[in-house]
């Protein structure tokens, strides 16, 4: 018995959580929302790992885990796999998602380009667009760290999204 | 702390049989996070297809009684719908009808 939940459910709940710790609960500390929202998805990373490792081997390295997250673990979250996986193989991976789907019915004003004239307020309105969007990351960044923390991994999760739509997820294996 | 795997397949997550000793039997099995079932019974007539079908339905009612946000990761298991489950698993293990 699968009990299911429609997705634009979801996705309110995402842009209600951001809303609320960054507009209410933290509106005179801004800085303390984003690693109160990460550290919700930590807890959910952690327990979506213990449900979706159950049927598998373990891994043998932190390569196949990182892997794990690209394809299962990104497939039982979003329907799809990472799209372009990178490494220095010194323990950074880049995850490479080319639609995020968490950010796709989120107007993205690509048009915010200097128009010319008036250099700094677009400029700085193009800068609030990426911050707005950036608080929403920070949430799934909390599901990678606490996915790969429970399986062993302990690491430092950041997102890149210098390439909308697309988004890339930065993580750092710490030594 | 490295058990004595039995199995060919070096990262499975049943262990097998960890060692006998006069009494009991002890099984184990580890999951991909690290986390530790330990079977030990005194029935010395136990099939391993037994303890494999224990520990597959034991690592499913534990993944559920995880989820559940109140849980304190690394704190003792309250809930006692986990129990229940638990009791009926183990109530009927090494019965030929399996579910």
């Amino acid at each position: 018995m699968v009990r299911e939940v429609s997705e634009s459910c979801v996705e309110s709940l995402m842009a209600e959580i951001v809303s609320s710790y960054c507009r209410g609960i933290y509106a005179n500390k801004p800085e303390l929302a984003a690693p109160r929202i990460e550290s919700i998805g930590f807890q959910v990373g952690h327990r979506l790992t213990e449900r979706y490792t159950m049927d598998r081997p373990r891994f043998t390295d932190h390569l196949e885990a990182i892997k794990f997250i690209c394809k299962d673990f990104w497939s039982e979250l979003f329907k799809k796999q990472i799209d372009n996986l990178k490494t220095n193989h010194r323990g950074t991976f880049v995850l490479q998602d080319n639609r995020f789907r968490w950010l796709a019915h989120m107007s993205v004003d690509p048009s915010v380009e200097t128009s010319g004239s008036i250099q700094d307020p677009s400029a700085m309105a193009e800068n609030k667009a990426a911050q707005a969007i950036g608080l929403h990351l920070y949430f799934p960044c909390g599901i990678i760290r606490g996915a790969l923390s429970n399986l062993g991994i302990p690491c430092a999760v950041s997102a890149d999204i210098s390439n909308l739509p697309a988004c890339s997820f930065v993580i750092r294996i710490k030594a | 702390n490295n058990p004595k795997k039995s199995g060919p397949t070096l990262n499975e997550t049943f262990l097998g049989l960890l060692y006998p000793t006069e009494n009991y039997k002890v099984y184990g099995y580890l999951t991909n996070t690290k986390v530790k079932f330990i079977l030990v019974t005194t029935d010395l007539d136990v099939r391993d297809a037994d303890v494999r079908n224990f520990f597959r339905r034991f690592h499913s009612a534990y993944v559920d009684a995880v989820s559940n946000p109140f849980h304190i990761p690394g704190k003792k298991i309250t809930s006692k719908i986990f129990a229940e489950r638990v009791s009926t698993i183990v109530k009927s293990f090494g019965l030929s009808s399996a579910s």
